[in-house]
């Protein structure tokens, strides 16, 4: 058998956390036969559930669960990590301004982005899944100089899974059914679901989603702000954040990077978008859509951009921005 | 003739391995007519029995959704839970299913919440979700039945009033499933107090065969197996055969007289592995025991995580059997039993499984230590049912 993997995995002793740990532990990410060093981070406060987490993972009886790890030290959490996913942020208090969230949390993921960069491999992939998702993670990337940008990336794997399986119940088939879809810019209620390029099997026959839909002004409407509150939806049913679902797409996005993406399709995630070609500004973190191979993702060339995908694509990346240059100034006080 | 065979053989060759066409090379080079005869005999044998095996091997891939029940779906264990049977964890990864999620009227809102989140996860062996506080809707037609859902212990609340609380669900849900499930459903308990409530709902269900029905006991045998693993330093997987003997609750015996451990290639018996007959018969015994009270305390919460994992291995070693020489832990009906424990009980035993029929392993010499603990979950088991019968009646 392979030699172990670490994965770090922050706000461990959260829901999101809960959701995900067995999926990695029982082999769904990195595959049936990688052995699991498991490092499980959290707050101070959240250290004695977190010792509840770990019992139920040895009671989960996991062959491939070599150790875990829990801990609140930045030095244990990241010590030479092949696989960090940054689920820990600070959550949104009532009264809770957006400049004093963004704040907290370029506190949050300067540390962790120095600790990557003090601790970790170098050849670490990094998932940030802690809201704001982009913004953390470009925070994370600048405090760890001597990791490459591309190592980092944020999670819109989500509403890519809600956009596909939003389109497949349109049509009455099943979620594996639909294809490249693309989610675009901020992972908040600027992201553009897009389906201009998303493909649909019918009756073993592909079509393009707009051709299967038949329904122009749905796919414009209530099927882009379906996709953009479906987390909000969540919460006012369940009362809770969508933690089973995020778990799933943090699966998904992680096996992606680790075992590459099937020919001719491709998958969102929220990468630096340095060196684009489709005219978003540089230096942000914004979801493209990507083909991966060999652990390293590539955006998709070359799509068309009509007027109506162009208008919001702009308007999440503006948001972006914003969102950047008010972290930025955090950074160097 | 000779060309036509070879034709055949080519055509075979793509179907599946060759290897069990039992020396037909053999025979193509001592053919006569007579012999050529025979070998097409043989031929069409083989034929037939490789395409039962491909048949057999392919068969999910042909066969209709199943429709699988959970209570309490919107609870703690049931979150865990449905990803798992959604994703293929329990029935294979050619099984589609039909999810049925049952849980009480003011619980509905959330249930939608999870149902749109399973719509989030984009499974495709999902074929349908359907959320109900109905029972002729929930029950109706199913193959499998995890009743999760049942009435909490709150503050205050005397053993009786619980168990009374719980008779009156599963007696509900034991004629639910007579009404209106498949005659061959299989139906797993897990709401506590698990045995008794299993022996409800099967007495409540007189035309389902009483095999049909199963408690969990198999968290506590992870759990055991799980220690033992631990204390010997090796992978839980290396250790087998711990058997959970009796009641779900405190006075559960974890036994490890026939478990056997693998270290560094060896197989051990388990006494002799760890080498520490007070800790096996004292400390372990009581540390798996509880352990569910051990995790509340640490985490607020009861264990979904490791509750699930247990209710998804129990539901896939009855589908697909368990593997030869081993045996695992589930709560089934005692009567017929070789091991003395009193009849009509859930009682929880070892059991091998095979064609979806669970099996209880015989001849396990029992010492004076184990039979003593044996008896004593056997009369907290008679007690509870005895209480709970008393409530049928009424």
């Amino acid at each position: 058998m392979a030699e172990p993997i670490r994965v770090v995995v922050t706000g461990a002793a959260g829901q999101i956390a809960y959701s995900l740990l067995y999926s990695i532990a029982k082999g769904d990410v990195f595959g049936k036969d990688q052995p699991i060093i498991l490092i499980l981070l959290d707050i101070p406060p959240m250290l004695p559930v977190l010792d509840g987490v770990v019992m139920e993972l040895q009671d989960c009886a996991l062959p491939l669960l070599r150790e875990v790890i829990p801990t609140d030290k930045v030095e244990v959490g990241f010590k030479d990590i092949d696989a960090a996913i940054l689920v820990g942020s600070m959550p949104r208090k009532e009264g809770m301004e957006r400049k004093d969230l963004l704040k907290a949390n370029v506190a949050i993921f300067k540390t962790q982005g120095a600790a990557l960069d003090k601790y970790a491999k170098k050849t670490v992939k990094v998932l940030v899944v802690g809201n704001p998702a982009n913004t953390n993670c470009l925070i994370a990337s600048k405090s760890a100089p001597s990791i490459p940008k591309e190592n980092f990336s944020c999670l819109t794997r989500l509403d890519h899974n809600r956009a596909s399986s939003q389109v497949a119940m349109r049509c009455g088939v099943s979620s594996d059914k639909v294809k490249n879809v693309i989610i675009w810019g901020n992972h908040s209620s600027t992201q553009y679901p897009d389906v201009h390029h998303a493909k649909v099997n019918v009756h073993g026959s592909e079509m393009a989603a707009y051709d299967a839909v038949k329904d122009e002004s749905w796919l414009r409407g209530d099927f882009i702000s379906t996709v953009q509150q479906r987390g909000a939806a969540v919460i006012k049913a369940r009362k809770l954040s969508s933690a089973m679902s995020a778990a799933k797409a943090i699966c998904d996005h992680m096996r992606d990077i680790w075992f590459g993406t099937k020919e001719g399709e491709f998958i969102s995630m929220g990468v630096n978008a340095t060196g684009n070609t489709y005219g978003i500004p540089e230096d942000l973190i914004y979801s493209f859509p990507v083909e991966i191979k060999n652990k390293t993702w590539k955006m998709v060339d070359g799509l068309s951009i009509n007027d109506f995908s162009r208008a919001k694509m702009d308007a999440t990346a503006a948001e972006l921005v914003d969102e950047r240059d008010t972290a930025l100034a955090f950074l160097s006080q | 003739m000779l060309v036509g065979l070879l034709l055949i053989s080519g055509k075979f060759q793509k179907l599946s391995d060759t290897s069990s066409i039992l020396g037909f090379d053999t025979l193509l080079n001592h053919l006569t007519s007579s012999a050529a005869a025979e070998a097409f005999r043989c031929l069409r044998s083989d034929l037939r029995l490789l395409s039962d095996k491909w048949r057999r091997d392919n068969r999910v891939n042909m066969s209709e959704p199943i429709r699988v029940l959970v209570t309490g779906a919107a609870g703690q264990i049931a979150y865990s839970l449905l990803f798992s049977i959604a994703k293929g964890d329990v029935f294979g990864k050619d099984q589609h299913v039909i999810l049925l999620l049952l849980d009480i009227t003011p619980m509905l809102p959330v249930l939608e919440g999870v149902v749109m989140e399973l719509q989030d996860c984009a499974l495709p062996l999902l074929k349908e979700i359907v959320p109900t506080d109905k029972e002729d809707v929930a029950f109706n037609d199913l193959d499998v039945a995890i009743l999760v859902g049942s009435m909490p212990r709150r503050e205050g609340m005397e053993r009786k009033d619980l168990l009374k609380a719980n008779v009156a669900i599963f007696k509900s849900q034991g004629a639910a499933l007579e009404k209106y499930a498949k005659k061959t459903v299989k139906v797993l308990v897990v709401g506590n107090p698990a045995n008794t409530n299993c022996l409800i709902a099967a007495k409540s269900a007189p035309s389902i065969p009483k095999e049909n029905f199963s408690c969990l006991t198999r968290l506590d045998h992870n759990r055991a197996r799980s220690q033992v693993a631990m204390r010997c330093g090796v992978p839980a997987t290396h250790v087998k055969n711990v058997i959970i003997w009796g009641n779900h609750s405190s006075t559960q015996y974890p036994d490890v007289h026939h478990c056997l451990v693998n270290m560094s290639g060896s197989e051990l018996a388990c006494f002799e592995a760890v080498k520490d007959d007070a800790w096996l018969n004292g400390e372990f015994i009581a540390t798996v025991q509880q352990r569910g009270a051990a995790v509340i305390k640490a985490r607020k919460l009861s264990s979904a995580m490791s509750a699930a994992k247990a209710i998804c291995d129990h539901m896939r070693d009855i589908w697909m059997g368990t593997a030869e020489g081993e045996f695992i832990s589930m709560g089934v009906y005692s009567s017929g039993n070789a091991y003395g424990v009193p009849e009509d009980l859930i009682y929880s035993f070892p059991v091998q499984i095979k064609d979806k029929s669970w099996k209880i392993v015989e001849g396990l010499t029992i010492n004076p230590f184990s039979k003593s603990k044996m008896e004593a979950t056997a009369e907290e088991l008679i007690d509870e049912r005895d209480t709970a019968v008393s409530f049928l009646g009424v």
